[in-house]
């Protein structure tokens, strides 16, 4: 995103709208009159800190006018495609950062009893994140010999797939969060629980962790042993799918 | 995508009155033709007592021009939602949508033992869950457990924290209504799934203690 210093007043109303603090209020090197007054003050976007969000355009309502998206050529279009909501992936057809995962799962098998789907969105919530943090991770879960959700854009980002390494050119860009998404067995969770302590401690930002899986014939939480085991904190509110997809996966 | 996952929350009455109503279809499975189905979703969460409605496709009330144009506007392969702040309309929309049988999965966020128990009422049987197991990594890069618990309830991350905390002064100081600067939180979430009313009382709640 940008800004055009000739049409920006220097209001500074855009500033606290942006979620990565991209946006700062510089002087001018010489006034210049805007819409009859002289102003001395100009709002500016770090574009190496933007990850093109598009909240500043959206939201902050500028009077101006004075920001506008300028075109994205590869690999800065990944900001794109992983910060702004609007955004539509080709890998899954739908808006956001993700996939269907648990959401669709009566519809999909995609979790079978057994498994236990995880997500690792990197950079949420705030800090966002170099998408060189997210191969770390990515890299370090690659050694449960995982398979990356193909449907999730961060797969296809990856140069090697097995690994977990993601092509040179995209490690540098930002973005709001990017999803590193894989199923594992469910008595593979102490290793992967063990790896991400590891891992958290090597990375400049912040991931939020979730585990899916499909319930027991009781009602009963598959998960809950492993949890409580590796004493991990576990939200009390979460997403439940109430089965009401069709047609059924089996 | 796990928008709707991660609202964290200290206060366990005020997470009793956030609930977050989800309904997809599924790609190549179950996807044409769903746009009427999910506009059908909207109508009856409405009627439910739905406080806010959205559309990650098309983007939240404010974007769009009205809560019209959303039920006007949803697609095939839409992801919708809606926003309840009580167990009763909750469990409302439950009935409407088992009775509705539109075929498109459902996904509620909220307490699991709430959820859990609405479902029941509702003649439901929850078939998959998703549970947050916390930030981890850079932690101490992130601001204190109240601006978080406002600002998590944009899973995209577009509600920013200097916005949140722009919001909390002028409660504070009386230039705004705690329920208006919830209202102007709501705008950038573009799914729609910000709950005002959450945020108004923990607003109300920030302000006193800053």
């Amino acid at each position: 995103m940008e800004i055009d210093s000739e049409k920006c007043t220097g209001c500074g109303r855009c500033l606290v709208y942006c979620p990565v603090e991209a946006i700062s209020m510089k002087n001018r090197e010489k006034p210049v009159v805007i819409q009859g007054k002289e102003r001395t003050k100009v709002s500016v976007i770090d574009l190496d800190a933007c990850a093109e969000c598009g909240v500043c355009l959206r939201s902050a309502r500028c009077p101006a006018g004075a920001i506008f998206q300028q075109e994205l050529r590869y690999p800065r279009t990944i900001r794109s495609l992983m910060s702004d909501v609007l955004t539509i992936a080709e890998e899954s057809q739908i808006s956001g950062r993700g996939t269907e995962e648990m959401k669709t799962n009566e519809v999909t098998g995609r979790f079978k009893r057994g498994m236990v789907g995880v997500a690792i969105e990197v950079g949420r919530p705030i800090t966002g994140t170099r998408l060189f943090d997210v191969e770390k991770i990515a890299m370090a879960v690659s050694a449960l010999d995982v398979e990356f959700e193909p449907c999730n854009p961060v797969t296809s980002m990856m140069a090697d797939a097995k690994r977990g390494k993601f092509k040179d050119e995209l490690l540098n860009e930002k973005v709001l969060s990017a999803i590193v998404e894989f199923g594992i067995k469910t008595e593979q969770l102490p290793d992967l629980f063990n790896i991400l302590e590891k891992s958290s401690r090597e990375i400049d930002s912040v991931f939020s962790l979730d585990i899916a899986c499909r319930l027991d014939p009781d009602g009963s939480n598959p998960t809950a042993p492993y949890i409580e085991a590796s004493g991990l904190w576990v939200a009390p509110n979460g997403k439940t799918n109430v089965g009401l997809g069709r047609p059924l996966a089996e | 995508m796990t928008h709707t996952l991660h609202r964290l929350g200290t206060d366990i009455s005020l997470l009793k009155e956030d609930f977050v109503v989800l309904v997809m279809p599924s790609k190549d499975i179950n996807h044409v033709g769903s746009g009427p189905k999910l506009r059908r979703f909207f109508q009856l969460a409405l009627e439910a007592g739905a406080i806010k409605i959205g559309d990650c496709r098309g983007g939240n009330e404010y974007y769009q021009g009205g809560v019209d144009r959303i039920l006007e506007n949803v697609e095939d392969r839409a992801v919708v939602h809606a926003v309840f702040k009580d167990r009763e309309s909750l469990i409302r929309v439950l009935k409407s949508l088992k009775e509705a049988d539109l075929g498109m999965s459902v996904v509620v966020s909220g307490l699991f033992d709430d959820v859990a128990e609405c479902c029941q009422e509702s003649g439901l049987k929850p078939h998959s869950i998703n549970q947050s197991l916390g930030r981890w990594g850079a932690t101490h890069k992130l601001p204190a457990g109240g601006v978080l618990e406002v600002h998590t309830m944009c899973g995209h991350g577009m509600v920013s924290v200097n916005l949140i905390r722009t919001m909390i002064d002028r409660v504070k100081t009386g230039k705004m209504t705690a329920e208006k600067a919830a209202e102007e939180l709501f705008k950038p979430c573009m799914c729609g799934i910000f709950n005002p009313h959450r945020a108004a009382k923990l607003l109300t709640r920030l302000a006193a203690e800053s």
